[in-house]
């Protein structure tokens, strides 16, 4: 029933788009009218094309798709369905427009959870089922680090561009575990990824709550998953390495319905603050609320990562702050992209085309919908058919000299598919904001170089937005 | 039924019924030979051919195998020897860990797949065992819920264990088949559908042998009545332990051949919705009735992948509106649900009961052949 | 009733001992925690062990009924009450707590009632797989009516009750954690009289034993089935609500571990005795909480199925179940 009002919003959420665009987006404002009309083609990010009169031989019956891998469904609909929602504003923006280059753009959305839960076989499945549409040029997703692994020997092996908005885990693409995944076609990469890695994430959390904050003891716990531990493991590696200490560390899975007696045990020994490496559905919620009414822990810091991050004001139905009401004051995230380069007109146009705020990873799928059609716009000149424009947009992708101009900022990976100048954005609650539910406020962002370095020295706080 | 005893000439039918129950090992094989070369062609024809192409349906007919595979080791446990379990994933989990251990970039080893089917059965049916010789002297339910535990521990085990299981982060880059030379690959599915077709035809005749046997009649009369067999002489811990074994065994080759093909392995693949999904393939399908319970695994596992993940495809290519404004892939477990209890109040003894059971059934004051509750021996 | 008191006399006694070795091992605080967390999976494990006992049906959506419960309680609060904060009139907040409570159960007594009719009795003379299957739809089909009604994401839920604490033994206990034992405990021993002096309650006692006999004796099965099944989804639905106020959110996916954990408390006392389903309810959580205390918390799902299984392989029908015999 969402998506029934889905014309009417997106030509709302356009209007909306159109109006606030200040900034050089990736949409290329491609010929307007008629598909077949003889508007001339515009520039497009990153690079000028040649005018295209009408959709070359590679937009066959005029359409293309991108695909997307996402588990939207059970208990992780709340994971998979703001990300693709991220793909389709992006579409039905371009298809206002006329498509790309006059070709229109659809999707093809796969489900990748099996009995509400991600599945690492039913994704493959999945991704068999893309590479076999030849009209999908470039896939969305999948979500998680664990499907990746299942997914990437098959995108390597056909050339079909993945790239996913929330996968973190630093096997999935850095040597030499990542190389495993790349075995069938070693020199073209077909996998990217717009988050920074667990390796960037759990340190930078770690020196914030070291440095800036002054806390020298902590206490960690994860939720079990991928994503949870290894972001848990590098803060912890981190921390111990600036010189402070972990008091404890524990793992709960999503299952835990009492954190209280973890808090508890945690407590007594006193830390000065708490690090949830995990995200809000899979239990950090839960944990942040029920870790607030356990004594000695009401007012430390607690600190997470994107997961626990989410930007959504009080108020927003499944939000952080939302569930851990009062208990969500001095909580402090991470977020791993820019702040002050993010496209401010992304916001609104999610909020009037679905209703809601976007999840924690709508705009990173809307920025890898970004990156597939500017390649597409790149190796249009040269694509013949469906399948060299789906090698062009893979080939374009993966070329570290691009550079893509997104709602995340500017893009560009290196030859793991890695974000070459990955950002962490770092962000306190004030619940005093939003009519005193609650909200996320900015307050500084560090550049690093690259995913296997660390700090490249840390940015000057910059103003608040 | 026995149509050779007739005097006038037997239907066809009836003289393949007795053919095939005469030669049984060359029927299977026949069979799935039959069905090895049909199902491809099939799915050339419209409307299939149209939904997606030929290799996408060899490839979801080579994962389908893994279930079927699976029900048929979970019936030798459940359908023919009577014995609740409800964690039937676990060893799925050790086969398929097994073959991560034994060849995989991770460990630095790389056996080749053909004897790790072996290794990976044997492993698991010795897991079996050693978890059926203390437990198996349990009765029905409290059997059960130590199974499910079983199912529960397993899995946490590979999950906590990271030194040695790398954890939540799972295994990968896991090798492939080879044939001779020939490497199986991931954009190929052909070989993995032979492969899996002969390993079916091999078990089920294993299967069938087994079930004619001497052990196949005593797990059967444990079934029926666990003290009436025992004083019949009937070892019923080992009848009991074998079944256990070899219903562990068939999991432990599903686990090997579906890790070759995914070349992944992480321990949330294994939860009880894995044991659970077995479990309905089994009593839909039949309980007992080898090919009753492979086609059943068949059907749920064409609803669980196909059916209810195209829902929305199907309903926008009725053209109804109000359909086409409905996202069913949100509701898909909702619809699984009602289809779950729709098919067991239709068929409550599965698609194809056992003809066996049949019997029983139809033989008025019988119990109906599972864990007997004294109870429901009553109400009959 | 001479029995009646020899049953309660042992249970008791273990139950004491239970009580003084844990809170020495625990401490004061966490033994507070482990008692809360005793108490709602004793709730739940008490339907899962009168359900068995009575239908011998392992009933796989218990826990989702369970978690309904949470939502109804929910739903009551927030849409009937507008409650969103702390009631702190005292008099108010009893009230509340006790027309909420009695709302849900009622309400989970009914739907437990109408799932019984709809999805266990037409099955009753099935084979005996075929109710499981079912059950496990119902399962999926009740979380998924409320994931489609309240979202997939936590949902919060209002905390009515004070997050005061008062100080006692060394440790600092909040009044919510009193009122969920107290309020458990006052449960269970009015099902203990319900079961064990009513009409209603012997003709379960009877049916439970032999269907039979007990239909020739002018029971009537169906009814009593049924009040059996209410009964089941109201306690559940109690432990729902407490679990709500406890946990301050609540998610369409918590009943199914929940429930796991429950049925294995009512395994580990011996399923079908209702003592039984409390205490290990109670052991359960213990165990849970001690492997947390010694820093082992992915540990303790192994620990608690680990300490199932021991108990099983030296008593093959649970703590207090009755040694059956070869009853075939």
């Amino acid at each position: 029933m969402k998506y029934g009002r889905l014309g009417a919003l997106g030509v709302g959420a356009v209007l909306i788009f159109a109006a606030c665009s200040s900034t050089a987006t990736t949409a290329p404002a491609a010929s307007t009218g008629g598909g077949a009309s003889t508007a001339p083609a515009s520039t497009a990010p990153g690079g000028s094309v040649g005018a295209v009169g009408s959709p070359g031989a590679w937009c066959v019956g005029g359409t293309v798709k991108i695909g997307t891998e996402l588990p939207m469904s059970g208990g992780e609909t709340a994971n998979g369905v703001p990300t693709a929602n991220g793909v389709k504003l992006l579409i039905a923006q371009l298809n206002a427009k006329g498509g790309v280059l006059g070709c229109k753009l659809d999707i093809n959305v796969q489900d990748d959870a099996l009995n509400g839960v991600h599945d690492p076989q039913t994704g493959a499945k999945n991704m068999q089922t893309l590479v076999a549409d030849a009209a999908v040029i470039g896939v969305v997703g999948p979500f998680n680090s664990g499907v990746a692994k299942a997914e990437i020997p098959i995108s390597n092996g056909a050339g079909l561009l993945q790239c996913s908005p929330a996968n973190t885990n630093n096997g999935v693409t850095q040597p030499p575990e990542g190389d495993q995944y790349r075995s069938a076609h070693p020199d073209k990469i077909a996998y990217i990824r717009t988050a920074s890695p667990d390796s960037i994430q759990g340190p930078s959390a770690a020196d914030y709550l070291y440095k800036d904050l002054g806390k020298t003891t902590v206490y960690v716990i994860d939720d079990t998953e991928t994503f949870g531990v290894g972001v848990g493991d590098s803060f912890v590696a981190e921390f111990k390495k600036l010189g402070g200490t972990v008091v404890k560390r524990d793992s709960a899975p999503k299952s835990t319905t009492d954190y209280t007696p973890l808090f508890t045990a945690a407590a007594a020994l006193n830390p000065q603050g708490v690090y949830l490496a995990g995200t809000t559905p899979t239990g950090m919620g839960l944990a942040l609320k029920q870790g607030r009414t356990v004594a000695g822990l009401e007012t430390i810091p607690f600190v997470g990562p994107d997961g626990v991050a989410d930007l959504g004001p009080g108020g927003t139905q499944g939000a952080t702050i939302t569930i851990a009401g009062a208990a969500a004051a001095n909580v402090y995230g991470t977020v791993g992209s820019a702040h002050d380069l993010k496209d401010n007109t992304f916001v609104p146009a999610y909020t009037a085309m679905f209703g809601g705020a976007p999840g924690a990873y709508s705009s990173g799928a809307y920025a890898c919908a970004q990156i597939i059609v500017a390649s597409l716009t790149k190796a249009a000149a040269t694509a013949t058919d469906l399948a060299s424009a789906r090698e062009g947009v893979r080939a374009n992708a993966v070329n570290s000299a691009n550079t893509f101009d997104t709602a995340l900022g500017s893009l560009s990976f290196d030859k793991y598919g890695d974000n070459t100048k990955p950002f962490i954005s770092f962000y306190k609650t004030d619940m005093t904001l939003a009519g005193g539910k609650g909200d996320w406020t900015f307050v500084k962002q560090e550049s690093f170089t690259d995913p296997n370095a660390g700090p490249a020295g840390s940015a000057a706080p910059s103003s608040s937005p | 039924m026995t149509a050779v005893s007739l005097p006038q000439a037997p239907s066809a039918w009836q003289r393949f019924r007795s053919t095939s129950r005469s030669h049984r090992s060359i029927t299977i094989l026949v069979g799935w030979a039959l069905i090895a070369v049909i199902l491809p062609v099939i799915v050339m024809i419209p409307p299939l051919s149209t939904f997606q192409p030929e290799s996408l349906w060899i490839d979801g007919f080579a994962n389908a195998g893994v279930f079927i595979l699976l029900a048929m080791g979970l019936n030798v446990v459940v359908g023919l020897a009577g014995l609740l379990d409800l964690g039937y994933a676990a060893f799925f989990a050790i086969g398929s860990y097994v073959y991560a251990f034994g060849a995989s970039p991770f460990t630095a080893t790389q056996i080749p797949f053909w004897p790790m089917l072996l290794v990976g059965a044997v492993i698991a049916a010795t897991l079996g065992l050693l978890l059926g010789a203390p437990t198996l002297r349990l009765r029905g339910d409290y059997l059960a819920i130590v199974t499910l535990g079983f199912g529960e521990i397993v899995p946490a085990i590979f999950l906590n264990a990271s030194d040695l299981t790398k954890g939540t982060n799972g295994i990968g880059g896991i090798y492939k088949p080879e044939l001779f030379g020939f490497k199986f690959t991931l954009e190929n599915p052909v070989p993995y559908y032979v492969t899996m077709i002969g390993i079916l035809a091999v078990t089920m005749i294993l299967l069938y042998r087994l079930q004619a046997s001497r052990l196949g009649r005593a797990w059967m009369a444990i079934r029926e009545d666990e003290l009436a067999a025992a004083s019949s002489g009937i070892n019923t811990i080992t009848t009991k332990l074998l079944a256990f074994a070899l219903g562990a065994s068939t999991a432990g080759l599903a686990g090997v051949f579906a890790t070759s093909k995914l070349t992944f392995v992480g321990p949330g693949q294994f939860g009880f919705q894995v044991s659970f999904t077995v479990l309905a393939m089994v009593v839909l399908g039949g309980m007992g009735n080898i090919w009753g319970v492979a086609t059943g695994a068949f059907v749920i596992y064409t609803i669980q992948a196909v059916v209810l993940k195209e829902l929305n495809q199907f309903f926008q290519a009725l053209h109804v509106p109000i359909l086409q404004s409905i996202d069913f892939v949100q509701y898909q477990y909702l619809l699984y649900g009602v289809a779950l209890v729709a098919m067991m109040l239709l068929r409550p003894e599965g698609l194809f009961p056992s003809s066996r059971r049949r019997e029983e059934l139809h033989a008025a004051s019988d119990e109906v052949g599972e864990v007997p509750p004294p109870t429901e021996a009553l109400d009959q | 009733m001479s029995v009646d008191l020899r049953g309660i006399a042992r249970p008791l006694g273990i139950g004491v001992v239970a009580l003084i070795v844990e809170y020495l091992l625990l401490g004061t605080q966490q033994f507070a925690n482990a008692m809360t967390l005793g108490a709602i999976y004793a709730l739940i494990a008490l339907g899962y062990t009168m359900v068995y006992g009575i239908v011998e049906l392992i009933n796989f959506a218990h826990g989702d009924i369970f978690m309904v419960g949470s939502f109804l309680a929910m739903w009551i609060m927030t849409t009937i009450f507008g409650l969103t904060g702390p009631v702190t009139n005292l008099l108010n907040l009893v009230g509340l707590l006790a027309i909420v409570m009695l709302a849900t159960m009622v309400g989970m007594g009914v739907i437990g009632m109408f799932i019984e009719r709809v999805a266990y009795r037409p099955l009753r003379h099935a084979p005996r797989l075929a109710p499981l299957i079912t059950a496990i739809g119902v399962s999926f089909i009740l979380q998924n009516v409320i994931a489609s009604l309240f979202g997939p994401s936590p949902v919060n839920f209002p905390q009515i009750v004070p997050a005061d604490k008062f100080a006692i033994l060394g440790g600092r206990i909040a009044y919510l954690n009193l009122f969920i034992v107290i309020m458990a405990i006052v449960l269970m021993v009015a099902l203990q009289i319900f079961v064990g002096r009513t009409r209603l309650g012997r003709a379960m006692r009877s049916t439970a034993q032999d269907r039979e006999a007990a239909e020739l004796m002018g029971v009537d099965i169906n009814q009593t089935i049924a009040i059996t099944f209410f009964i089941a989804a109201a306690l559940a639905g109690a432990g729902g609500m407490v679990q709500g106020l406890y946990a301050g959110s609540i998610k369409f996916d918590l009943g199914f571990f929940v429930g796991l954990k429950a049925f294995t408390a009512a395994v580990l006392g011996g399923i079908g005795n209702t003592t039984g389903a409390a205490i290990g309810g109670f052991v359960i959580a213990f165990v849970e909480v001690y492997a947390t205390v010694l820093g082992y918390t992915q540990w303790s799902e192994v620990a608690v199925f680990s300490v199932l299984i021991l108990v099983l392989v030296f008593r093959p029908s649970g703590l207090l179940g009755q040694q059956l015999g070869e009853r075939a």
